[in-house]
């Protein structure tokens, strides 16, 4: 909302400390975005009248016009058509200055021109270039164009959604006066004769209007707005367009109310239904533009067709021109959704639609058309004649009751009592107190207070939060539902940073097209899908977090940091089917790491370490053992993935990606990924070690190294090794990897380190050496493997 | 070889001469062996004694064991002077560059801004006795609007404009206060929480907006909690989070689940509170609360004539911004390591 100073001193006297209003006003609720200073940039312009206008011999474009300014008289050539004599313009005398221009006396095709008149646009006072700017007859001439448009501070304020009411001077001035204790001026209104009802109007459609006012004025003179008007609405960024528009406008800005004026004698019949929009209607608005309406929509229609789309824009076939005499003003109140949606369906928000959106009260719409008639009276010489006003069902206003001792409970700290009273009387409540009781009855335009809270907000915001002291709830609480799961989070974090990966947070809206790349066999096969996506890339919910996170290992070796490892905790979206919920939000882990080309060779390197780092979480922070075992899965590498599983169920996988997704991401190299569910490896509840006993005895250590041709998993061989390992074999631990020339193709060596121990004596190594070789035999036998000792 | 007085001089001359010259420890343990070993040259005289005259014997014996003992000693001494020695010439002989520091020593990676202005805030508020409770990020329209306050049509549907699903009516949360809701349905108070997560805003995104972005909701309902609660708990979140000698600023707001409606802002950490550019005149807006409306606490079967209550949600995003000095929300979710790393 824009609001100009000097208007506002029109109903209150503006304080002169800028920053201290600023900032009553914000802590009260309308936020003071900025204040500028508006003056004109212009001196030497004075206001002419043109006597008389004649060609410029040689000219088709420019003409000569005479004009005065009351002493003597001066030609000055102009470009421009839409002045005719007797009009009073702003006129640039010679050595006067318009902004950075100088004007002087020029020639033009030998006729000297003494200075110019002046556009809008020249004087800096709107966009309107078309023609010279013609001010209102009660321009005298001679007078100082500078006081016409005294230099005016403009506010720009953010007015919260409840409060319809604050989109209008009036309402601004009348927070200022109570937020300082100042007297507020309303504007004088005479009262309004009732025409009658039915004649002029007529709703046929009440679910969409809850009030319609109008009222004819007949020998109505158009023209230009007096210049006090005009400088007030360019002010506020609205350009004047004739005194019956402008009044309208003026109006709104004043009393928050929207208007229309329509030209009564092009209406059928000369007079209004409001009806619902017939399918398909169209309407050709005053912005040029053909609209379609649905049958949704409401407009204001003579008996043939429509003439308004309500609430929003008028049309063009009634509109107000030079030619109308007979006015009809409609201030009427409309219902706020309909408003909404069909300003939605439209595309288009006008100042009206804004205010009809958040709910106005259907109080303002009787004021608001006698205060137009009034100053169509005193500004266009219009006569108010009949008038309507259809209420079918009149506001009941409301009575609050609240005691003094809750109002000051809730805010935590004692208003006065007067000051509580004061307050509520000046924002127009009417407040009738007895002993500790208030019965409050909000004024009739301010719809959003119903409850005790509301009136105990008032109260509070203008009071001052300031004044509210800091104390902090006590009491005694049940204990409950201590939430374990964001602790686990933490500790996961914590490991991962503590081998080195980093932590990334990425978008959960993606690209359907890439949704896919790599998942969990578990999830789901389809992403759940955005209808109404802002990015054509953004139009689908993750499924897995390692799309994401390949991505960023993609984005980051461009910026030349390559082999990075990363992780993220977050939700993956599975669609599901026959469920009370259409989406299965699972938590995941991801995991990914990048493997620069150079070092391609150290892929299984990289991923044995991100499967070990997956173990070390479900150990560490869940207390299991993570199972893994050769797999495959959409988007790896199918030789190198592995299951991972816990408790005997899948938990997620391991594995190489492939390398066709890196193609698509354009990473070159070789990228980890592994993505976990993480309540599959850390459970609900948080993991507590427990102590069991340190051995008493030594324990025996041997190493044993095994030799293997094919494709077989050490899952197997530590699975037979356990077995014949008997009770002693405590501990089996993979060493070392090795494959060469020495072996031969094919063939690999794997050391594994295997720990003895006996709980009730020291073993001997006869004892050990017995079952170990008991072991190499089993290998030998069941792979067909060497053994070395 | 024949034994004699004459010979054990010899033989300690040659020792003497020997041990001192004698640069290292492995060359003293090798005279060691030459000279009093099993096989070592003092070791065979004393063994050629018995091949002396008796009258020679004992005076030759004691020459020897006499001579034992001090190329012991001797030995030892030379022991003890090269360890002085070496000790002495430490700071040349084993120099190290201790200014050069690989890279590869130790690597930890980092911990995203979010996540660690989460856990500050978390530990923050479990100080005041909130727990932590999370609720789905797909909702329906009643839990992120309707429960709210909002119903459909509501002007302030404006300031959520909302993700659909294509699979009918579910929409991705706006905001984090339907967890409210959820939490209320399901728990009578006392009730002390605060709710972390994503929420989703079809908007577009600049410097300032996000799309996708991470709030923190808090609800408490107790019996008699009034205003001054709220801003005494905003108070003390704000200077745990952002330093003690910030103040805070409540102006009114408007909100549809909360009456009255607040917002708060913390003063400036640049300009205490002056006004410059990174601020809006000295104040920067952390959150928004205000007490729980009763229509909402009905929603959530809650009696409202019994408990009353105060909610608030801030951007976590916004917190970790101002925390850190993060001009770009879009920094945030990049994973850029040059940016990560920073943290």
């Amino acid at each position: 909302m824009v609001v100009s100073g000097n208007w506002l001193n029109e109903y209150v006297d503006v304080p002169k400390d800028l920053t201290a209003l600023s900032e009553r006003l914000t802590l009260s609720g309308t936020e003071v975005e900025r204040i500028q200073v508006q003056e004109v940039d212009f001196d030497g312009v004075v206001v002419a009248e043109i006597k008389s206008l004649r060609p410029l011999t040689g000219s088709t474009k420019n003409q000569i016009a005479t004009v005065t300014t009351g002493d003597g008289i001066a030609d000055v050539v102009t470009g421009a058509w839409n002045i005719v004599p007797g009009n009073r313009v702003p006129y640039a005398i010679p050595g006067s200055r318009l902004g950075d221009r100088r004007i002087e006396t020029k020639i033009f095709l030998g006729v000297a021109s003494a200075g110019m008149l002046c556009s809008a646009v020249e004087l800096g006072l709107g966009d309107d270039a078309a023609g010279i700017l013609v001010l209102d007859e009660g321009a005298e001439p001679g007078t100082n164009v500078r006081d016409l448009y005294p230099p005016d501070t403009i506010f720009h304020l953010e007015v919260k959604s409840n409060r319809p009411d604050l989109l209008a001077h009036l309402g601004i001035a009348r927070e200022i006066a109570t937020l300082f204790r100042i007297p507020l001026r309303r504007p004088a209104m005479r009262d309004s004769a009732r025409g009658t009802t039915g004649r002029l109007a007529t709703i046929e459609a009440p679910e969409g209007c809850r009030r319609f006012v109008g009222k004819l004025i007949t020998g109505v003179r158009v023209g230009p707005s007096p210049v006090w008007m005009q400088a007030r609405l360019r002010a506020v960024g609205i350009r004047p367009i004739s005194n019956v528009v402008d009044i309208t406008n003026y109006v709104m800005l004043e009393s928050g109310q929207p208007m229309h004026a329509f030209d009564h004698s092009r209406l059928a019949q000369g007079r209004v239904i409001v009806r619902r929009a017939r399918q398909g209607e169209q309407l050709e608005c005053l912005d040029g533009q053909t609209r379609v309406l649905s049958s949704e929509a409401m407009v204001v229609a003579d008996s043939e067709r429509a003439q308004a789309v309500a609430g929003i824009i008028g049309g063009t076939a009634s509109s107000v021109t030079t030619r109308t005499t007979d006015v009809l003003l409609e201030a009427a109140t409309w219902e706020p959704r309909r408003i909404r949606a069909t300003a939605r369906a439209l595309g288009l928000r006008t100042e009206a639609s804004l205010r009809f959106e958040k709910g106005l009260s259907p109080a303002l719409s009787l004021p608001a058309v006698d205060r137009a008639a009034s100053l169509l009276k005193e500004l266009a010489g219009g006569n108010a004649s009949t008038g309507a006003d259809v209420y079918p069902d009149p506001l009941r206003p409301a009575r609050i009751v609240l005691t003094l001792e809750r109002l000051n409970r809730v805010l935590g700290v004692e208003v006065p009592t007067p000051q509580a009273e004061d307050i509520l009387k000046r924002l127009g409540f009417v407040v009738d107190r007895s002993n500790s009781q208030l019965t409050v009855t909000p004024p009739e335009f301010r719809l959003d207070c119903a409850l005790p809270e509301d009136v105990i907000e008032e109260v509070g915001r203008i009071y001052g939060y300031g004044h509210i002291p800091s104390t902090l709830p006590g009491s005694r609480r049940p204990l409950r539902d201590i939430y374990r799961a964001q602790d686990a989070d933490e500790r996961v974090r914590e490991i991962l940073v503590g081998l080195g990966f980093d932590e990334a947070v990425t978008y959960p809206l993606t690209d359907r097209r890439h949704a896919l790349d790599v998942r969990l066999p578990a999830a789901a096969s389809t992403p759940a899908l955005i209808q109404n996506p802002v990015a054509e890339d953004r139009d689908a919910l993750r499924v897995s977090l390692v799309p994401g996170l390949l991505q960023a290992l993609a984005l980051n070796a461009r910026l030349d940091q390559p082999g990075l490892g990363l992780f993220e905790i977050g939700t993956g979206f599975w669609p599901q089917a026959a469920s009370t919920a259409p989406i299965r939000e699972v938590r995941l882990l991801g995991i990914v790491r990048h493997v620069p080309p150079a070092l391609a060779g150290n892929a299984p390197a990289e991923l044995r370490a991100v499967e070990a780092a997956v173990r070390l979480v479900a150990e560490r922070v869940g207390g299991r053992t993570v199972d893994v075992r050769q797999s495959e899965g959409l988007g790896f590498h199918p030789g190198r993935t592995a299951a991972m599983l816990a408790q005997g169920t899948e938990v997620g996988m391991a594995g190489e990606v492939h390398p066709a997704v890196l193609t698509g991401l354009d990473l070159a190299g070789r990228a980890i990924a592994a993505e976990i569910i993480l309540t599959g490896v850390v459970g609900d509840e948080s993991y507590t070690p427990k102590q069991s006993p340190v051995p008493r005895y030594p324990g025996v250590r041997r190493d044993l190294t095994v030799v293997i041709r094919g494709k077989i998993p050490s899952n197997d061989l530590v699975q037979v090794i356990r077995q014949l390992g008997g009770y002693t074999l405590r501990d089996i631990s993979m060493l070392s990897e090795y494959q060469g020339p020495q072996l031969g193709a094919g063939a690999r060596s794997l050391s594994f380190r295997l720990q003895y121990q006996a709980d009730d004596r020291t073993l001997t190594n006869e004892e050990v050496s017995t079952v170990q070789q008991r072991i190499i035999d089993g290998l030998k036998q069941r792979f067909d493997a060497e053994v070395r000792s | 070889m024949s034994v004699n007085v004459g010979n054990l001089d010899a033989i300690a001359v040659d020792a003497r001469q020997r041990i001192s010259a004698a640069a290292d420890e492995a060359t003293l343990n090798q005279l060691r062996i030459d000279l009093l070993g099993k096989k070592g040259v003092l070791t065979g005289a004393l063994r050629g004694l018995g091949s002396l005259p008796a009258d020679q014997r004992s005076a030759a014996g004691a020459r020897a064991n006499a001579l034992k003992t001090e190329i012991d000693q001797r030995l030892n001494a030379r022991r003890q002077e090269l360890e002085q020695n070496r000790l002495q010439g430490l700071a040349d002989s084993e120099w190290v560059d201790v200014t050069f520091i690989p890279e590869a020593a130790v690597s930890r990676g980092h911990l995203h801004p979010l996540t660690q202005a989460l856990t500050e805030i978390t530990a923050i508020f479990s100080r005041l006795g909130y727990e932590v409770a999370l609720g789905p990020e797909v909702e329906d329209d009643y839990h992120n609007f309707q429960a709210l306050n909002i119903p459909e049509g509501h002007p302030a549907r404006d300031e959520w404009d909302s993700f659909y699903l294509a699979q009918g009516g579910w929409l991705l949360r706006t905001h984090t206060s339907p967890v409210q809701i959820r939490f209320m349905e399901a728990h009578q108070p006392p009730i002390r929480i605060i709710a972390p997560g994503p929420v989703y805003r079809h908007e577009a995104t600049d410097a300032g907006h996000e799309s996708q972005f991470h709030q923190v909701e808090g609800l408490l309902v107790e019996e008699d909690i009034r205003m001054s609660d709220l801003v005494g708990t905003i108070e003390y979140f704000s200077r745990s989070m952002f330093g003690a000698e910030r103040r805070i600023r409540i102006s009114g707001d408007h909100f549809p689940f909360t009456e009255p409606s607040i917002g708060a802002a913390v003063s400036c950490g640049i300009c205490q509170g002056t006004g410059c550019g990174s601020c809006k005149g000295g104040w920067l807006e952390i959150m928004g609360a205000g007490m729980v409306h009763p229509q909402v606490l009905r929603n959530g079967r809650i009696d409202p004539e019994r408990y009353s209550g105060f909610a608030f949600g801030m951007g976590l995003d916004r917190i970790a911004m101002l925390k850190y000095n993060i001009a770009d929300i879009r920094r945030l979710r990049e994973s850029d390591v040059r940016f990560l790393r920073q943290f």
